[in-house]
């Protein structure tokens, strides 16, 4: 595994960020001028409740290393109760995906709350180092860039089936 | 066993007689003999006489809930069994038919053969079939083969714990014994021992083959959305291609899109042409809403759906 | 004179082709379940099957086939064309009707205006060895589709299974070009006889009593038939039977789109997806399953036949074989009979 990595690898890690509280919690983190690693990508969703497994999949087709989805704590969310419907899917998901032999530790789930600017460093920093040790992300993944005459495009890969 | 069989077989045309006659219904959906052996096909009788051409054995494999979709204007009796009835429960949760729309004929299920292992469990064609006592005689052109029928069930159909429908209108025959024949999901918890590396390769080679046919999609009772995923242009989470990732992206989301809707009832596997074990998704999921939400697809018609509900004291521990 | 290849120099007479050739076969993907596809060796090749479950269109017609791409390299914007087959190729194991059904789709891709040049390329530079169908199965009916078990229209090579090794027969010019092959060896009276023994029985065994013949002038009355409403009751409207089938020929062409450039393509579609008919207006001509399975027993038993002579079915089965919900094509053909129709207005709806 270790020879896989290069040493100026760095992981694309998407993080779906609750807007009333994990992606307040990650501003303070950013006014209290707290580092984090910065492999993190963050698409801001109005609740945890709100993530579909779709993108999930999605972006770890498109090639993303790691996902993390964060909300509230259970007892604060700004919907009353979207995030515990999303703890349900999540749970369900994470499963699946990982009896189907997805690699445990590419999508990862906290709480963190709009006080925590602490913890929000802390559980990036964390999934970071986990998904560095993975390496990079090889199953599931589509290519999707075109280069330039003859080349493979996002349709055909060596396992297509089709002569 | 073959009394049982014929007596279930008279009760649901007696049923299907009365329905019709009295009007009560505006069709009856079952099953009916057709050309292949092995095989049963859905029928659709409208009037009393037509009672006579339903039949009940151990072909009777589809899912006959798929149907109430297509005939949701109507007035319909079903002949459903365990799994089946499962289904429609499920349905009924989701409001896709009203309550006085349909009759329930439940049938306390024997279990279904896997025709593709007794056609693969002999060499040649096999022309004839028919069940006699616990046994499937299977005749070709040169050869008569006597196969144990426990020995050749629908996986689904082996650790099944609902065979008798519990929402019916009518029982057809006397509830029985709910003891599986294997396990609770053998097949998960034996695959949950592999390495995630060979568990990846497996759903890699299996999902495949796969030629978006889209059978189990249609065979499924629960996929009714006017617009699949698939299908859907903007955003466009898919391909119409066949790059290995699209294929794998299909066969998990349709499963994940079962979670608790799901009554393992198998049609999807048995209506894929190319094999695919679609079952080791769908177990995995039902084991899972069961051990995360206690919850099982169509046992209680009061009971929310998993993934629209919750408890303040849902398992978190894979939560940071 | 007929020759011979002996089976235990298969193996070796395919990778000698595989020097020159693309090599395309049946190959299992998996216990009962084989397609075509290009071999990287010959003991991938699996002629075990009565037909693979995917049929030989596809080494013509691929499910999905990339048209061509376009994008940026640098400053400069591209297209580079994919329609080019580089090296011939030999579809080796095709079974009679889904040769025959070649002959179908030529109609549709090779026509006198249009010209489909991606299935011309592929189809001018392969060589096709045809497999006799020593053991066709009850659902066979290639004897009602003016086909048969041993037709050897369209192969250029035309093997016989023997048991010990293969009656060869060189039919076309591009098979001639194969008489001076190392492996193939002269066959004897015995061999030849033998093969003629088992032609004359596999003949008996298709069907020939399903009326195709004379279809297309039954469908014509049948249009507006209450038979039709009845028909699709048990059709769960999926694309078992139009993907399976040898000759559909259905197709939707789409942009994929990438991050710089993308590529266009054209995958199998079916005319029982209701999204195929459904136009930008919203409107659906064909907009339950009733429309749409009318339409597909009017496509190739009436439309097709009106437009080139013959029904676009090959009687190969398959449809029969693989349909989730058993229907059962022989049927609904039968249905069509005149005498019947009277029968069925009055029957109850189990017979549609």
């Amino acid at each position: 595994m270790a020879n896989a990595i290069e040493s100026n690898w760095e992981p694309k890690i998407l993080a779906f960020l609750c807007n009333w509280c994990s992606y307040a919690g990650a501003d303070l983190a950013g006014t209290s001028r707290i580092q984090y690693p910065p492999n993190i990508r963050v698409i801001r969703v109005p609740c945890s409740g709100r993530i579909n497994p779709l993108f999930i999949l999605k972006a770890l087709q498109s090639g993303i290393d790691g996902v993390l989805v964060s909300g509230c704590h259970p007892g604060d969310c700004h919907y009353l109760s979207g995030n515990y419907i999303g703890r349900r899917k999540s749970a369900t998901l994470k499963r699946f995906l990982e009896y189907l032999g997805f690699e445990e530790g590419r999508v990862q789930f906290s709480w963190v709350s709009a006080a925590e600017g602490g913890k929000f460093s802390q559980v990036v920093d964390e999934v970071t180092q986990d998904i560095k040790k993975l390496g990079p992300a090889k199953r599931f993944v589509k290519r999707e860039d075109y280069r330039g005459p003859g080349a493979k495009g996002s349709s055909e890969n060596p396992k297509n089936l089709n002569p | 066993m073959e009394e049982r069989r014929k007596a279930i077989q008279d009760r649901i045309r007696e049923e299907a007689k009365e329905l019709l006659s009295k009007k009560a219904v505006d069709l009856i959906i079952g099953f009916g003999e057709w050309t292949l052996p092995l095989r049963t096909t859905p029928i659709f009788v409208r009037n009393p006489e037509g009672a006579d051409h339903l039949i009940w054995n151990s072909f009777c494999e589809n899912n006959l809930a798929t149907y109430l979709h297509k005939f949701s204007h109507f007035k319909v009796g079903v002949v459903a069994k365990g799994c089946d009835a499962r289904s429609i429960v499920a349905l009924s949760l989701e409001k896709r038919f009203k309550p006085d729309q349909l009759y329930l004929i439940g049938v306390p299920c024997q279990r279904m053969v896997d025709r593709r292992r007794v056609k693969k469990a002999v060499k040649g064609e096999i022309l004839h079939a028919h069940e006699q006592g616990d046994q499937i005689i299977a005749e070709g052109e040169d050869f008569r083969t006597e196969l144990k029928r426990d020995d050749f069930l629908y996986p689904s159909c082996r650790v099944c714990t609902h065979r008798t429908p519990t929402q019916a209108n009518v029982l057809v025959g006397d509830p029985v014994e709910e003891s599986p024949l294997a396990e609770a999901h053998p097949e998960v918890k034996e695959f949950e021992k592999k390495s995630q590396e060979d568990r990846w390769r497996y759903f890699e080679k299996e999902s495949n083959r796969c030629i978006r046919c889209y059978a189990c999609r249609e065979a499924c009772p629960m996929c009714y959305c006017t617009e699949c995923f698939v299908d859907s242009s903007n955003p466009k989470w898919i391909e119409k291609g066949f790059s290995a990732s699209d294929l794998e992206f299909y066969h998990i989301i349709r499963a994940y899109h079962q979670a608790g809707r799901c009554s393992g009832c198998g049609a999807c596997e048995r209506a894929c042409p190319m094999e695919i074990p679609l079952t080791y998704f769908t177990q995995k999921l039902n084991q899972d809403v069961k051990e995360l939400f206690n919850f099982e697809t169509g046992i209680d018609p009061e009971a929310p759906p998993p993934l629209s509900t919750y408890q303040t004291e849902d398992r978190q521990e894979f939560i940071k | 004179m007929k020759l011979k290849l002996d089976k235990k120099d298969l193996g070796s007479f395919l990778q000698n082709l595989m020097d020159e050739y693309d090599l395309f076969a049946p190959v299992q993907l998996a216990e009962g379940v084989s397609v075509y596809k290009k071999i990287d060796h010959p003991g991938e090749v699996d002629l075990s099957t009565s037909n693979p479950q995917k049929p030989a269109k596809e080494v013509f017609f691929p499910q999905s086939e990339t048209m061509f791409r376009y994008g940026k390299s640098g400053k400069q914007n591209e297209m580079v064309s994919t329609e080019e087959v580089i090296r011939e190729r030999i579809l080796f194991g095709a079974r009679p009707c889904d040769i025959q059904a070649v002959s179908i789709t030529d109609e549709v891709f090779l026509g006198k205006e249009y010209t489909d040049v991606y299935y011309l390329n592929k189809r001018k530079t392969t060589t096709i060895i045809g497999m006799a169908c020593d053991h066709p199965l009850s659902t066979c009916f290639c004897s009602s589709t003016s086909g048969g078990p041993f037709l050897r229209k369209g192969s250029d090579l035309f093997f016989t299974d023997l048991g010990e090794s293969f009656l060869v027969e060189l039919l076309t010019e591009k098979g001639m070009a194969f008489l001076k092959n190392k492996f193939f060896k002269e066959a004897n009276t015995k061999e030849i006889s033998l093969a003629e023994g088992i032609e004359e029985k596999a003949l008996k065994m298709t069907d020939a009593s399903v009326p195709v013949e004379g279809i297309d002038k039954r469908l014509d009355l049948m249009v507006e038939s209450p038979f039709w409403g009845r028909l699709h009751e048990k059709c769960i409207g999926c694309r078992v039977c139009t993907y399976l089938c040898p000759t559909c020929h259905c197709f939707d062409i789409m942009d994929e789109t990438m991050t710089n450039g993308g590529q266009r393509v054209r995958n199998w579609d079916s005319c029982l997806s209701p999204l195929y008919s459904q136009e930008t207006s919203g409107h659906n001509p064909r907009p339950t399953n009733r429309e749409r399975t009318r339409q597909r027993i009017m496509h190739k038993f009436n439309y097709f036949p009106k437009n080139f002579g013959r029904a676009a079915c090959v009687g190969c089965g398959r449809c029969i074989l693989y349909c989730p919900v058993h229907f059962d094509i022989r049927q609904a053909i039968n249905w069509t009979s005149a005498k019947r129709l009277k029968l069925q207005r009055g029957e109850h709806s189990t017979n549609p």
